[in-house]
């Protein structure tokens, strides 16, 4: 019978230090009441939220979920590699991870300027009141994301983590991956379903 | 323990967080074909919505490391992406009357 390899034995806390698990279900219970609350805003205002959603570019953000589930995958990459105690190819999946991060923020960016260039700001509605505020909110996550990836990285490249220890990457990949979880949830609530 | 050990641990848990990276880049490919097209109603959003449940799952449960932690974090993590999730459900089916 061949034998099989299995997976790291359990592990009675989640991966990385447990202050930032803390700090991630703040985080999720922030963005969950914004979600919530803006499902039942919507439910006295429908075709005002139905009207408002096709103004947004849906393609741009379908695009950039699949930025940031790509660059949650490089960072799991990223923890592979060193758990293995390859800290180089760990910088590398990281400085791609940083990359891709950037690339979310360009095309963010560029969005945003569409939605001022056509007037549709803050106060223009209470659809947009929500856009803004939920998304400026997970975009300030994502900028600070990506400077813990940098710490990450540039401790990581001078040798600061091994296969025996590496708190630090698991930390940086966890709060990553709670920035992309977030971003799967925001962008059918605020792109798709009508 | 011996790198040869680590590297097929390291191994049997990167191969399936490369499929579940995938299978999220073809469920978001399909909610976004979903919404171009046009297609709307409470069947759309509840297949939507159990879709954006499966993917956040996906993320704790093998990204973040959780299926192999088990115990009250990940009951915590899935009760949240329940509740947030049947909220939204909840309020869609109240908006269409």
């Amino acid at each position: 019978m061949k034998a099989t390899t299995p997976a790291s034995p359990p592990r009675r806390s989640p991966p990385g230090d447990l202050a930032i698990w803390v700090f991630i279900c703040a985080e999720l219970l922030a963005f969950g009441v914004f979600f919530v609350a803006y499902a039942f805003a919507r439910v006295g205002h429908v075709e005002l939220f139905n009207e408002s959603q096709l103004l947004l570019d849906r393609f741009s953000g379908a695009l950039n979920t699949l930025v940031l589930i790509t660059s949650s995958y490089f960072v799991v990459r990223a923890v592979a590699a060193i758990r293995k105690g390859e800290a180089t190819l760990c910088t590398r999946w990281l400085l791609a991870a940083i990359g891709m991060g950037s690339l979310f923020l360009v095309i963010k960016v560029t969005e945003y300027g569409h939605k001022l260039e056509q007037g549709l700001d803050l106060g223009y509605n209470l659809f947009f009141m929500f856009y803004w505020t939920m998304t400026v909110f997970h975009f300030m996550h994502v900028i600070l994301g990506m400077v813990i990836l940098a710490a990450v990285a540039l401790k990581a490249h001078r040798g600061g983590y091994s296969a025996q220890e590496h708190t630090g990457v698991e930390t940086g990949a966890s709060y990553w991956h709670m920035v992309d979880l977030v971003w799967i949830i925001l962008f059918p609530l605020i792109y798709v379903i009508r | 323990m011996n790198s040869s050990g680590t590297d097929n641990r390291q191994n049997a848990w990167v191969r399936p967080c490369t499929a579940v990276w995938i299978v999220l880049m073809l469920l978001t490919v399909a909610v976004l074909a979903a919404g171009q097209a046009g297609l709307q109603g409470g069947a759309i959003v509840s297949v939507i919505l159990v879709t954006t449940w499966l993917k956040t799952q996906m993320v704790a449960d093998f990204f973040m490391g959780l299926r192999r932690t088990g115990g009250l974090w990940r009951i915590g993590i899935t009760l949240y992406l329940l509740l947030v999730t049947g909220l939204i459900g909840l309020a869609y089916r109240m908006s269409a009357g």
